[in-house]
């Protein structure tokens, strides 16, 4: 079994060794929740051009997601006054919750922009494995991931973008 | 002298092979993930776990995709070595051994437009006639291969059509399922230009049909055609919305619904009201044969498998290891019930709020049989679930965070595991974040559920130190301290109570990576996922899991 696990390692990681970054973002559709509109994922981050845009997948059922968001919602208009960014959030929340989205950003005070991944195609077309998963996007590139949330991961987030 | 040649050329045909395909590579683009989730088990005679002959379960995934200008293909590989215990089956003899391509599709995308032939995941409305999906947790994965087809001939109109069959473990199910759907957008007729507060209506159907034949049994006038319609309407204003979904399904006898010739129903309703700091969302469902199938011949032990429907449980899930012993699981059958969730935010800086506010919800849940299946509006007697709960989350200051839970449960465990008492109960859980240093916390996790029935009562604890952004580690137990004398009915009855369910674990995240590594004693019961649950048979032993990405 370890010797199959190992080939599947080693191949992946050859795999890996020449994909280049990329340069098309998926041009998925997700749907506003505050206009009720679709749009395409990739024209979200083309308008942003070399400002940094940083998007996080998360769920209402998700707690750990719920928790990095409310830290979030709380400092980002402060950090953005120190280096301009945008931020959204894309709730994979699929038919069984999506209902409640919108009651719950607003219960929640939040104020980025949330956007509905219901079928998860955006979440597959990023290769997101788990969530809470953030990504930061500049002039078109994925230029830094991380997945998962401990309490202080978003000082850590804004410490990143400052470099960026 | 003749191999030698043979050979060269073979490498030199592979070489060439291979610059063609590096080339090509490198116009387009490749990423990827992949995700693995081991366990090694023991046996333990206290909470009744035996472990598999293999003592090895291994679940793992690569995922490639492969894009280049409009066009995407990829492939999904899985092999398991074997399968985890209970993954898709509860019967360890369907554990599944191997690996294999399991899912591969070319797709062809244009803004209006877009053609995708292999394995694909779609959805019609909120998929109570249709939904192909994967769900790694509980094991599902039922990708439709085939066609699927999605036209936006103009902006008002969108319209999707398929035609496949239903994949199961590493194989296809034996019928054919065609589906439509179409949704009309009516939004630009009742709307001037730049309204502050525009109408959003929209009106949509869906028909799908699975034909399977081969049927040899005495019933006469056996349908091998089975179809199931759907009709939704979806309205919008202002912080309102309204969504309703009515289904009809033809007579689909089958072991699950005891071979009944009766047609199946169903209806969703969905409301919701919001501004800003507060939400209000109601669902309402009611199901009458509803368990639709790509196949007849589905048989429980598998109950995950070949589903051609989404028929999620409508309740809140919780995170909470105690809240989690008496979860509902959907009664497709016969089921009808509703939802309802409050949100409401203290604002930071108001009286209750106090400097860093405060967080309010809300959330009740009631099911129930249908007195008559032939009625779906027709509200029974028979009581199978409520769980009515709220839920506090309060910043007290920079470093210090607590969330106070509190769940009244009823759960008919006869209809939704097996043959045991009624069980009511109260959950009263604590969590309280304390955020010591800038990159370092504690978290602190009190439980307990009380009930005078079934295996009684239970407590629990979670301590858990991280380091931001990357190391967490935790230790927690959870304990059946259950009245003497009363059985607890688990996966195997006569498990003594004042059992310890201890785990000790950590996990490390580096950028799109994640490695977690546990230790412990895992609980008999139901495993809820994504509103569906499969059954896990009580296990001890280490769990290791990691996932990754690359190429994005």
């Amino acid at each position: 079994m370890f010797k199959r696990l190992l080939f599947s390692f080693v191949s992946m990681i050859s795999f890996a060794s020449f994909i280049s970054a990329q340069d098309n973002l998926p041009n998925v559709k997700i749907k506003s929740v505050k206009k009720g509109k679709e749009v395409e994922f990739s024209s979200i981050a083309t308008e942003c051009k070399d400002t940094v845009l940083i998007v996080s997948f998360f769920a209402t059922w998700c707690i750990p997601c719920a928790s990095e968001l409310d830290n979030i919602n709380e400092v980002y208009k402060d950090k953005q006054k120190e280096k301009p960014f945008k931020f959204i959030a894309v709730a994979i929340d699929d038919s069984r919750t999506s209902q409640r989205v919108k009651p719950f950003i607003n219960g929640k005070g939040w104020t980025f922009d949330v956007y509905l991944d219901i079928n998860s195609d955006l979440k597959r077309a990023f290769e997101v494995n788990d969530i809470p998963h953030i990504l930061i996007i500049k002039n078109n590139k994925v230029v830094y991931q991380h997945t998962g949330y401990v309490a202080g991961g978003e000082d850590e987030l804004f410490e990143k973008v400052k470099t960026l | 002298m003749k191999k030698i040649l043979l050979i060269s050329l073979c490498v030199t045909a592979v070489q060439m092979v291979n610059a063609q395909s590096m080339d090509l590579l490198s116009k387009g683009h490749l990423s990827g993930s992949f995700e693995t989730y081991s366990q090694l088990y023991k046996d333990d005679n206290s909470i009744g776990a035996v472990a598999p002959p293999s003592n090895i379960g291994s679940n793992n995934f690569l995922k490639l995709d492969y894009t280049y200008g409009q066009f995407t293909a990829g492939i999904q590989y899985e092999s398991y070595l074997p399968s985890i215990q209970d993954y898709f089956s509860t019967n360890s003899a369907n554990a599944l051994n191997g690996s294999q391509i399991a899912n591969k599709y070319f797709k062809y995308h244009e803004k209006n437009f877009s053609i995708q032939v292999g394995d694909f995941y779609e959805q019609f409305g909120s998929g109570i006639v249709f939904r192909s999906w994967e769900n790694r947790p509980i094991g599902i994965n039922n990708a439709t291969e085939g066609v699927n087809f999605f036209i936006q001939p103009t902006d008002f109109l969108k319209i999707k059509v398929l035609s496949g069959r239903t994949r199961t473990l590493f194989s296809y199910s034996n019928s054919t399922v065609r589906g439509a759907d179409a949704e009309i957008d009516f939004s630009k007729w009742l709307n001037k230009k730049d309204a502050v507060n525009p109408v959003s209506l929209s009106l949509a159907g869906s028909y799908v049909s699975r034909f399977e034949d081969g049927y040899t049994g005495p019933i006469a006038n056996y349908p091998q055609t089975v179809d199931a319609y759907s009709r939704r309407l979806n309205f919008e204003v202002s912080g309102f919305s309204l969504g309703v979904e009515y289904v009809t399904k033809g007579a689909d006898p089958h072991v699950l619904n005891k071979q009944s010739m009766s047609t199946g129903k169903a209806l969703l309703i969905n409301t919701a009201y919001t501004k800003n700091n507060f939400g209000i969302s109601v669902t309402g469902r009611a199901l009458s044969n509803m368990d639709y199938r790509s196949e007849r011949e589905v048989v429980s032990a598998d109950a995950n498998q070949l589903m051609l429907n989404y028929l999620p449980t409508l309740t809140k899930q919780q995170d909470y290891m105690t809240s989690n012993i008496y979860v509902y699981s959907t009664q497709a059958l016969n089921e009808s019930g509703l939802q309802a969730d409050v949100f409401y935010n203290f604002k930071a800086g108001s009286a209750i709020g106090g400097k860093y506010g405060m967080k309010l919800s809300l959330n009740f849940s009631y099911y129930g049989a249908l007195s008559s299946v032939d009625n779906i509006t027709s509200i029974g007697n028979q009581n199978y679930f409520h769980d009515a709960n709220i839920e506090l989350k309060k910043k007290w200051s920079k470093m210090l965070e607590t969330s106070i839970t509190y769940q009244n449960i009823f759960y008919n465990k006869t209809v939704i595991q097996n043959p045991a008492p009624d069980v009511y109960c109260n959950v009263f859980a604590i969590s309280n974040i304390y955020k010591y240093s800038k990159k370092k916390s504690i978290r602190l996790v009190l439980e307990d559920l009380s009930t005078k029935q079934d295996g009684g009562n239970w407590a629990a604890g979670v301590a858990e130190f991280s380091f931001a952004p990357s190391y967490s580690f935790y230790f927690s137990d959870l304990w059946n301290y259950g009245t003497a004398g009363v059985p607890y009915y688990g996966a195997t009855n006569g498990i003594n109570s004042g059992v310890h369910y201890f785990n000790i674990g950590g996990s490390i995240s580096k950028n799109a990576s994640r490695f977690s590594l546990c230790f412990g004693r895992q609980r008999a019961g139901l495993l809820c996922l994504g509103g569906v649950c499969r059954y896990v048979a009580a296990s001890y032993g280490f769990t290791a899991t990691l996932t990754t990405n690359f190429g994005n």
